[in-house]
This record gives structure tokens, sequence and C-alpha cells, in this order.
């Protein structure tokens, strides 16, 4: 094994016909560039089928592997089996409570991804008490909370990332309005990456956040929303 | 014309909610004589169905819109995390 896993990521493309083939020639390139991309989720603006088959063509026959986990926005038409498998079909795994190991020149790399749920922060967050549909929401992140830690877990690979489209932490969410970030995000997820020992976590879902934080473990936090990152993708060496 | 927290709630849950727009990362500015919208969206056309559906909503009031549309050029380097 030689130098460090390098891992492209990004998010929130909310890719629909009018945005087909935007993303294409930056990524014309990749394969000397990164040894994996990461799709953080909202790839499609209603979570139509047709909508994921224009993620299909922009995100498809790349020439490393290509790892996504799914956002609400992706959920939108109640259809994301549907536009899971459409994903799936054009060789894009698709990540919720399981994991994907790759062999890189410089180490293996593991994966897990959850879309995640909100919640809020400690000393801000919400609490499974009251009405059913509270306790259904925060229950929703715990779960989603369970399965990241269960998958991070299983890895046993050189180098592990944690992939969400919610965010793990307040600290990329600067620049959101402070009522919004219980929909932004939980804590549960941090905590699940803190758990075990995780290289990086990336995670979309907050257009006007910032891009870097920190896990109070001290995991580096990236969020790679489109609209932050202002570019096709990032990259990160990780290892 | 002012637009006044029930009109701006109004402005947020209708970018998010119609179904051509679908935008929940646009953030409302109220100001005395206008409302100003900004956010980042992925083509031009979005942004312009943006400002059409808010200046059609709202008639009387005067739409800033300072939307911007995200590149998709490739990065200039890689951040090392090791």
């Amino acid at each position: 094994m030689t130098g460090q896993i390098r891992v492209a990521a990004v998010g929130d493309v909310h890719l629909d016909a009018d945005a087909l083939g935007r993303f294409r020639p930056a990524l014309a390139d990749l394969g000397e560039r990164a040894d994996v991309l990461l799709l953080a989720g909202d790839l499609t603006r209603h979570g139509t089928v047709a909508e994921a088959e224009c993620v299909a063509r922009e995100f498809g026959d790349l020439p490393v592997p290509v790892i996504a986990v799914l956002g609400n926005h992706d959920h939108h038409s109640d259809d994301a089996a549907q536009v899971t498998r459409v994903l799936q079909r054009a060789g894009i795994t698709v990540l919720e409570g399981d994991t994907v190991e790759i062999d890189t020149p410089a180490g293996r790399l593991g994966v897990a991804g959850v879309k995640g749920f909100g919640g809020g922060f400690a000393g801000r967050c919400a609490s499974a008490f009251g009405e059913p549909e509270m306790k259904a929401f925060v229950r929703t992140t715990c779960d989603s909370a369970d399965r990241l830690s269960a998958a991070l877990g299983k890895l046993t690979c050189d180098v592990r990332v944690a992939l969400t489209h919610y965010s793990p932490v307040s600290d990329t969410l600067a620049g959101e309005p402070p009522e919004i970030y219980p929909f932004l995000g939980s804590y549960l997820l941090a905590e699940a990456i803190d758990a075990h020992p995780t290289a990086l976590a990336v995670h979309g879902h907050a257009h006007a956040g910032t891009e870097r934080g920190r896990t109070p473990g001290g995991v580096p936090v990236r969020n790679v929303a489109h609209p932050v990152i202002r570019q096709a993708y990032s990259i990160f060496n990780v290892g | 014309m002012q637009l006044d927290e029930y009109g701006e709630a109004r402005v947020q849950r209708l970018l998010a909610e119609h179904d051509g727009v679908a935008e929940q990362g646009i953030t409302v500015v109220r100001r005395a004589d206008a409302i100003v919208l900004c956010g980042v969206v992925e083509t031009p056309g979005r942004r312009d169905d943006i400002v059409r559906l808010v200046s059609t909503e709202f008639p009387e009031i005067q739409v800033v819109c300072d939307i911007h549309v995200a590149t998709a050029r490739p990065p200039v380097d890689a951040e090392d995390l090791s």
C-alpha cells in the first residue's frame, strides 16, 4: 500500500432533465484524481424515476466506484425503492444501513451509509416523548443512527468513511438559521460515527451551511452539498 | 407594500411545496420595500422560475433576486485529512 485513499464527494445535485450533463465534463478525468465518488443524497428534485434516470446517466459508467445514499428529496415521490433500482442498474451502489468495501492502491476503503434524519443537537434536541408523531420522528433518527453504527462496526477495512445526507454535527450548519437545525441533522449520527474508528464523515442537505466540522470525538466532517462547495466535487485524501 | 411574517412563511413554503420548484435552500429576507431571495440553485432556469413564482404570488411586492447558479467545475486541489 502506498499513499492515501482519494475520496471524491458531492451531494445535493438535484438533477432533472434541465441540469443533465452539467457535471459530466468535470467527471471526465475523475479516474486520475480519485479512487471513489460518494454522492451524499438529494440526487433528484422530486424523487421520480425520470429524475433518477438523469442521475444514472450523469454518474453512471464512471471509471471509479460510485456510492450513494438517498436524501429527503429522493423520497418525495414515495418511490425510493424504484429510484434505488434505477441507480443500481447504472452501477451505483446505494447504501441504507449497509456497507461496501473497495480495494484501492492505498488500502482497503469501507463506506457505511444511511440517509439519516433530523432531531437536533445536544442541548437543543428532540426527545421521544409525548405524541405518537413526536416519538415516531425521534425514533426514525434513533433507528437510522443504530443502523449507521452497526454498519460501521461491520467494516474490517483500513479506512472507514461514514456517508449520510443529514448532518451529524452542527458545525457544518453554520450559516443556516439556528431554528431549523433540528430539521438538518442529529447528534445521534455523530455518536454512531464516534463509536468506531472513522476517518471521515461526509454529508449534504445544508445548502446554506459551511464545509468543515468535527464530531465531539474528533472525526472530520465535511458538508459536500453542491451549493456549499460550488464545484463538481471535492476530494479528500484519507488514511 | 411590505411582506409580514405570515407572508414570509408563505413564500418559504411555496418554494418548497410547489411541484415546479421544490427548493428548500432559498432564504427569504424581508426589507422595507422588497423581499430578497438568496441561495444557490443548479440552473439559471430554476432561478428564473423561483423569481417568477414569487412575483406572481405577491404581485404588489418587489422581488430582488440574489440567487446564484452553482458551477460544476472540477476541484483545483484536494484536502489532506490524514
